[in-house]
């Protein structure tokens, strides 16, 4: 269903003859398949163009046209994931790479205005400059700074700097038929302190569980909250990559990695974290993760996996902790020796013994640069399961039941070997918790069907059958139908939102719902 | 290595857009986080490293031709390595490498472009891309009394490069080149009139056979002269001499320097001695053939184990960039009295492109000069009065752009600052 000539030169009038393009080779480009989840297929449908709008009254003008034209249009950032993808023919692509500037760091009120193409490493680095910070997403710094862009948003950043659903305020959005609305502060002043007014409050409408992940028409600014940050303005690496690190710990930060003898032991001392409000970063990495981490090869990955995996009494946290001066350094140190302590945790030997190692991965889990060594590497795919948003225990237990499941494929062969254990994280100081189990495979039409049609059913089912809420993976139409009924029949609502903003299905929403009788 | 053989490479590519970045831990603001110049200028995700695999798998598949749009893309890059190395800071997979695996199979299948053509045939026909005609290449080294190596047996070989020898504005730096090295005890020879081009740049533009017939001559006439060292000042035949005259087992034992490493050396060996003061805050220029391409070549022939992750028999050991030429040319700027050197954010591994390689000064001049003015801008944001380098095609592009606007920013060569320090007497004298 190519574009006809009227259609392109109507989408050119708005961008640009430079911006506009249907070109199979850069079509091509834009349909290799995402990494997340690769099957079978190494190409997703092709998009019928492509369009790099540079504002948000372009963005409108193309929206408004793929509803002239019946056509469907697909917004995205850096293009992460597969969510990022056409399901099908007619859908156009918005790349909204040229939207990228930080258009406002308000360090009174603690919050910046970012348009979708900021990434999350911009923002971050001008915030210290500033003596603060910003959460980061998990998928890693590369990806956009926008609290609605990716996903939960959940991040490295999220025992101190929350996450993205509760981090959002003020929003600027393209409606699936085209109009612009302005969320929270912003739809009565020109101020973006609030996602819940003085103004229209749509926060958790244009959210849901997870974002509508390109289903629901373009965020084109948002505002995020930001938070304090006691370290250096500039963190102060060196070395030549892949060997970058700070050479030391610098003054008053510290980082610990420890095992703990049973679930019970970790959820103890993630508890007393929480309560006493010492980490700047808690994250429930597993010896696998932990390996990818530090190593720059997977030869490097493999042996030190293999070592650290010794000194593994059970399920393991790295914590980060910052003091505001020395002797709030000196208070939070001796919590965390307190609790260590009565928990039974244990320092994984060899792990972080050398300052530079150590330094090397303080920075690297501030800055989540590490994600990418961690999913991608081994073979540049993964999969698993993406747990919800809940108390933490509650998350934890349910990831660890997926993780069983894991060792089965493990078994028959059909996935990398690493371990079964899962990745939990508590955030906002333990008011949260959340956890993922990572899969690594090569890939192959085997895993992927088995993964799709075995292991992700029995996940499924695990979380209906044991109430352990809606997972993070949960999206499109077949997913929402089945949770739906156990959860208040959301999936109804979800729908009706679908089709009250978006009355022609313009927003291609293969990850999200789509309106059907 | 035909496209094929990267099949592996490129379908590891995930698409996390790293390629599209500085590494990220480097970082430190929102401006010049930017690592790949095609991408910056052109936004569609076609003119990014990981882009640009995708197409390869494509084209491998069958489901792309080699269209005249597809060939734009694929030469609208300046095959800098800086997406090689972002990608591989997480990833063990080559990103360069299928890249230029997709211009040789442009340049087999004949769909190239006139202005690499042309340059080409005058490879083919004169052994040098550049004009003018060979007998003013002699130029650079009247009066100097340099052996011919082409004539007589010789330990040391100073190879000026084309650009330098066919371009009298630079061909001071050769001189200094071989006054330096004399005033350390060195008597390098040359080829006076009749050095031939390396062929490295017809290798980066695709022509895989031209450059290996060129290089094949070149090393001919090297072997014949019986010396054990080659010295250059020009970042690209340094990176085909080192790197990839040795990835095609064409470098014997010759051993391969820069000036910036050899002036380190003698600098550090008190052979030579900056002693008159160049009082200049600078910003060094890391040009991409010294710096990441620098890095030595790494033969590997094995294959990938089965499994679910990516090792190798025997294990494959990625060029990252780590071993690039980053401090010797550092050393012997800051080895003079008077020279403040100040950095640029993207430096080093990260360094942002001058603009003119991968046959992209030829090709697409306004993108070569887009590419330096943003590194002249970036400069520009240092302070430094001037912009030292260690290349003439990083000098020249960074030069061309700057005619446009009225600044007054200076380029160096790194051996015209060294020599004002250690040769003042003879430089004097001479003018």
């Amino acid at each position: 269903m190519p574009l006809s000539k009227d259609q392109y030169a109507a989408f050119e009038d708005v961008v640009g003859p430079e911006n506009i393009s249907a070109e199979p080779a850069i079509l091509y480009s834009y349909s290799w398949r995402s990494g997340l989840y690769a099957g079978v297929e190494k190409f997703t449908p092709r998009f019928e163009a492509v369009v790099l709008p540079q504002s948000t009254e372009e963005v409108q003008a193309i929206v408004r046209l793929c509803n002239k034209f019946k056509l469907q249009f697909k917004a995205s950032s850096t293009g992460w994931g597969p969510y990022n993808d056409a399901a099908g023919p007619g859908v156009i692509r918005i790349d909204l790479r040229r939207m990228n500037r930080i258009i406002e760091i308000n360090e009174k009120n603690m919050y910046a205005v970012v348009e979708p193409y900021v990434i999350g490493a911009q923002l971050q680095a001008e915030l210290m400059k500033r003596g603060l910070n910003c959460n980061m997403c998990g998928a890693g710094s590369n990806c956009s700074a926008l609290p609605i862009a990716a996903h939960q948003g959940i991040g490295h950043m999220s025992q101190s700097a929350s996450y993205g659903e509760r981090n959002q305020l003020a929003l600027e959005w393209v409606t699936p038929d085209g109009e612009i609305i302005r969320l929270g502060s912003l739809g009565s002043s020109d101020e973006w302190f609030c996602g819940d007014g003085p103004g229209p409050s749509l926060r958790g409408l244009v959210r849901g569980n997870v974002v509508p992940l390109g289903g629901l028409g373009v965020y084109t600014k948002a505002a995020t909250k930001i938070y304090h940050w006691s370290g250096p303005p500039i963190f102060p690496v060196e070395g030549i990559s892949p060997h970058y690190s700070a050479g030391k710990i610098p003054h008053n930060f510290s980082i610990g990695f420890y095992s703990f003898p049973s679930m019970d032991k970790l959820d103890e001392a993630q508890q007393k974290v929480g309560e006493s409000e010492i980490a700047l970063e808690l994250m429930g990495f597993n010896a696998a993760m932990a390996a990818a981490n530090i190593a720059t090869s997977n030869e490097e990955e493999v042996k030190l996996f293999r070592e650290f995996s010794q000194y593994v009494q059970g399920p393991c946290f790295m914590i980060i902790i910052a003091g505001n001066s020395d002797r709030d350094f000196e208070y939070k140190t001796k919590v965390l020796s307190r609790i260590i302590n009565e928990t039974g945790g244990k320092a994984i030997p060899k792990l972080l013994d050398d300052p530079v190692v150590a330094a090397g991965c303080l920075w690297r889990w501030l800055r989540s640069t590490g994600s990418i060594r961690e999913v991608f590497r081994v073979s540049g795919c993964f999969g698993g399961e993406v747990g919800g948003t809940d108390c933490f225990r509650l998350m934890a237990d349910y990831i660890y039941k997926t993780g069983q499941m894991k060792g089965d494929l493990i078994k028959r062969g059909l996935v990398y070997d690493d371990g079964t254990s899962p990745f939990t994280q508590s955030f906002e100081h333990g008011h949260f918790g959340h956890g993922e189990l990572l899969i690594r495979y090569m890939p192959n039409p085997i895993t992927f069907k088995v993964l799709t049609t075995e292991f992700l059913v029995q996940a499924n089912e695990t979380a209906i059958r044991d109430h352990y809420g809606v997972p993070g993976h949960v999206f499109g139409d077949a997913a929402h139908d089945m949770y739906g009924p156990h959860c208040s029949s959301y999936h109804l609502w979800l729908r009706r939102i679908k089709k009250a903003f978006d009355p022609q299905g313009a927003s291609e929403a293969t990850h999200y719902i789509t309106v059907k009788e | 290595m035909t496209l094929a053989y990267y099949r592996q490479d490129m379908e590891t590519c995930c698409r996390c857009s790293a390629c599209k970045f500085i590494p990220l831990e480097r970082v430190t603001g929102y401006e010049y986080v930017a690592i790949c110049p095609s991408i910056a200028r052109y936004n569609f995700h076609a003119y990014s490293g990981g882009g640009r695999l995708g197409m390869g798998v494509a084209l491998l598949e069958g489901d792309l031709d080699y269209s005249d749009k597809l060939v734009e893309i694929i030469y609208n890059c300046q095959m800098c390595g800086g997406c090689d190395v972002s990608c591989k800071y997480a990833m063990d997979m080559d990103v360069l490498e299928p890249l230029n695996a997709i211009r040789i199979e442009c340049v087999s299948r004949g769909k190239t472009l006139p202005a690499l053509d042309r340059l080409i045939t005058k490879l083919r026909h004169g052994g040098t891309m550049l004009p003018p005609a060979p007998s003013a290449r002699k130029s650079w080294s009247d009066g100097l009394n340099l052996e011919d190596y082409t004539r007589q047996k010789v330990d040391l070989i100073y190879h000026a490069g084309c650009r330098i020898g066919q371009d009298p504005a630079m061909w001071k730096i050769a001189r200094y080149s071989v006054l330096l090295l004399r005033k350390a005890g060195l008597e390098p020879g040359i080829a006076p009139g009749s050095e031939l081009c390396c062929g490295g740049r017809a290798y980066e533009m695709g022509y895989q056979d031209d450059f290996l017939r060129q290089a094949r001559v070149v090393m001919k006439r090297i072997e014949q002269s019986g010396a054990k060292t080659l010295v250059t000042g020009c970042a690209e035949c340094y990176h085909a001499f080192k790197v990839l005259y040795d990835k095609f087992n064409l470098r014997g034992n010759l051993k391969v320097l820069h000036t910036s490493e050899i002036f380190a050396d003698l600098i550090s060996s008190g052979r030579l001695q900056p002693q008159q003061e160049v009082s200049l805050k600078i910003t060094y220029h890391d040009p991409c053939h010294l710096g990441r391409l620098g890095e030595p070549y790494t033969h590997w022939q094995g294959k990938q184990l089965p499994g679910h992750i990516r090792l190798f028999d025997p294990p494959r050991e990625f060029r990252r960039g780590t071993k690039g030429v980053y401090e010797p040319p550092r050393r012997v700027l800051k080895s003079i009295p008077g020279i403040q050197l100040v950095e640029m954010d993207r430096r080093k591994e990260y360094a942002w492109c001058c603009g003119a390689g991968g046959g992209v000064k030829e090709s697409n001049p306004a993108f070569a000069e887009w590419t330096a003015l943003q590194r002249l801008q970036e400069a520009g944001t240092t302070g430094a009065d001037a912009i030292v380098t260690a290349c003439p095609g990083c000098e020249k592009n960074l030069k061309d752009a700057l005619k446009k606007p009225a600044d007054q920013t200076r380029i160096y060569d790194l051996s015209e600052l060294l020599a004002r320090s250690v040769l003042k007497e003879e430089i004097d004298a001479a003018q």
